[in-house]
């Protein structure tokens, strides 16, 4: 058995056998050894209670000082591969809106939020875990700044079925999204050759972020409308629960 | 046809005064051919940095040590021409990012490699558009580094790895007039070079992958003065061709250490006509084989310590 592991790995370096441990990601297995894929610390989750035996190694992106062992002790996580930073099926992504059609709305993909960070309710967390959310989100929102890299990230749809959970058939996509709005949304599909497919059919999800049309920052006050705090008028939007 | 129609163009390669053979031989010290200092095994040292590009998303720079000619005659200028050059490139990599509009689904990485000299890297001067050699280099690195990466792991996206070639190796000593034996030699350590450049930036990147990748060359080479033909080639790693008289063939591959895989092999040349020692009853292209793994081997050494070094950095750093 594997007595000792590395504490950092790089690409092609063997990390245990898979006799002892599973093969989380950032890792790949070859003849019943796991190697490690990609550079960075290995973190070592320790085996869930009844799906799994073996401890999963994995490689981790995050070059955090000390590895840590937190997402094992925060209870319900889905045990699912996730393997890279690409949105995949089920992970939670902020997008901006670049363009609102009669039957779906055109988002750009910002962030993929982490797993660990999405599942807490702590927005402190999620600010630390992927430290440049903030950044992003500010640069984004900033009006300046719309549409020179929306060819550099990944494109995805809202179609008008996906927008809510009820009354689907009554949705109208003009009172629920406007363009430059940053919505917190959840991939159904990796979709076509050009395009991701989101959902904010949650009562999480929606719009996190607006500005009304003077301009000025909204809040939210109902899970449909938000308020501009200086001229007090109220606009639509699918808004998501604030935390 | 690119060329400028419309005004008068000088000549595409630039010039230089005639040196003629027959003054080089005369044998003043400021033109003596480059001499090979090393041992036949004995790989040049290597210099590999990666992240310095902090625009992409991985970048890595690598350069060879010069030679042991090169090096005096930098130390102690007795020509304007330097006897031979050294290797010197910049990498860079990015991505993944999405794919252009007009391309098809893909489950896959798609990967695009880029080669490009700069116009200044080779005595003779490269124009600004890719030319033939470069994008044959740019399929050989795409090959190589294919059979490293993890593709699946990265649907619908695009990778870019882009290459410039600050300096060029010599095909052939720069005063030796071309003969039967010359094809560009010196391409093939640009080659090796890339993959091992470009294997450290795609690790700065974190694309998953199988193993690093290192490139490797070895030749067989003979360098005895005046026609002694019946003397057979000798086997030599990591051969700077401007230290030799004639190359008869070369090998590049690209290497994976810890699955003992080669992802890419190119051979040119005559290796029939290997002397190796006794008892040792390969044949020549697979002695040539060998030899270049043994240099990627080397390579890899010093790939894996520039990897783990950056690596160890930036968990520092956090």
């Amino acid at each position: 058995m594997a007595t000792s592991l590395p504490p950092v790995a790089i690409p092609g370096q063997r990390l245990g056998s898979i006799v002892a441990y599973s093969a989380g990601p950032g890792t790949h297995v070859q003849q019943s050894n796991i190697y490690a894929s990609i550079a960075g610390p290995v973190v070592v989750d320790p085996a869930q209670s009844k799906t799994q035996t073996k401890a999963t190694l994995r490689v981790s992106r995050i070059l955090s000082g000390t590895p840590q062992i937190s997402p094992a002790s925060s209870a319900p996580i889905k045990q699912k591969p996730r393997y890279n930073t690409l949105p995949a099926v089920d992970s939670i992504v902020l997008a901006r809106v670049t363009r609102v059609q009669k039957r779906q709305a055109t988002v750009s993909i910002l962030v993929v939020l982490d797993e660990t960070s999405a599942t807490t309710s702590d927005p402190s967390k999620l600010a630390s875990d992927n430290d440049n959310v903030a950044s992003i989100l500010t640069t984004a929102a900033n009006p300046e700044n719309h549409s020179s890299t929306d060819e550099l990230r990944f494109q995805a749809l809202i179609r008008k079925e996906d927008v809510r959970a009820v009354e689907k058939d009554r949705v109208v996509m003009d009172e629920m999204f406007r363009v430059g709005d940053i919505v917190r949304g959840s991939v159904l599909s990796l979709g076509d050759q050009s395009f991701y497919y989101l959902t904010t059919a949650r009562n999480d999800l929606g719009v996190v972020m607006a500005r009304s049309e003077a301009g000025n920052m909204m809040f939210p006050i109902s899970w449909k409308e938000m308020r501009d705090p200086v001229t007090g008028a109220g606009e639509q939007r699918k808004v998501a629960r604030p935390y | 046809m690119m060329a400028d129609r419309r005004r008068i163009n000088g000549p595409p390669g630039g010039t230089r005064p005639a040196v003629f053979a027959s003054n080089l031989q005369s044998g003043t010290s400021a033109t003596d051919r480059a001499q090979r200092q090393r041992q036949p095994s004995e790989l040049r040292k290597i210099f590999l940095k990666t992240g310095l590009i902090p625009t992409a998303s991985g970048s890595s720079y690598l350069e060879f040590e010069p030679s042991a000619s090169l090096a005096a005659a930098r130390a102690n200028p007795k020509s304007l021409i330097p006897p031979s050059s050294a290797l010197k490139l910049a990498c860079t990599v990015h991505g993944p990012k999405p794919l252009p509009r007009s391309a098809a689904f893909s489950p896959n990485l798609v990967l695009t490699t880029h080669i490009k000299y700069a116009p200044f890297a080779a005595r003779q001067r490269k124009g600004h558009i890719r030319d033939a050699s470069e994008r044959d280099l740019g399929v050989h690195l795409e090959t190589a580094l294919r059979g490293a990466i993890i593709a699946e792991r990265w649907p619908k996206s695009g990778l870019d790895i882009t290459i410039t070639i600050l300096e060029a190796e010599d095909d052939r000593w720069w005063g030796s007039a071309p003969d039967s034996h010359d094809a560009s030699w010196g391409m093939m350590n640009v080659l090796a070079g890339c993959i091992t450049a470009a294997s450290a930036a795609i690790a700065d990147a974190h694309i998953d992958c199988l193993d690093l990748v290192a490139g490797g060359v070895a030749a067989l080479v003979s360098d005895d003065s005046a026609s002694t033909s019946t003397v057979a080639p000798k086997l030599m790693l990591d051969t700077d061709p401007a230290e030799h008289r004639s190359i008869l063939s070369a090998c590049v591959v690209a290497y994976m250490p810890a699955r003992d895989e080669i992802t890419e092999l190119w051979l040119k040349g005559d290796s029939s006509k290997a002397s190796l020692e006794d008892g040792d009853d390969r044949t020549g292209h697979e002695a040539l084989i060998d030899g270049a793994v043994d240099a990627a081997r080397g390579a890899h050494a010093v790939l894996a310590e520039a990897v783990r070094e950056s690596l160890l950095k930036t968990v520092g750093q956090a």
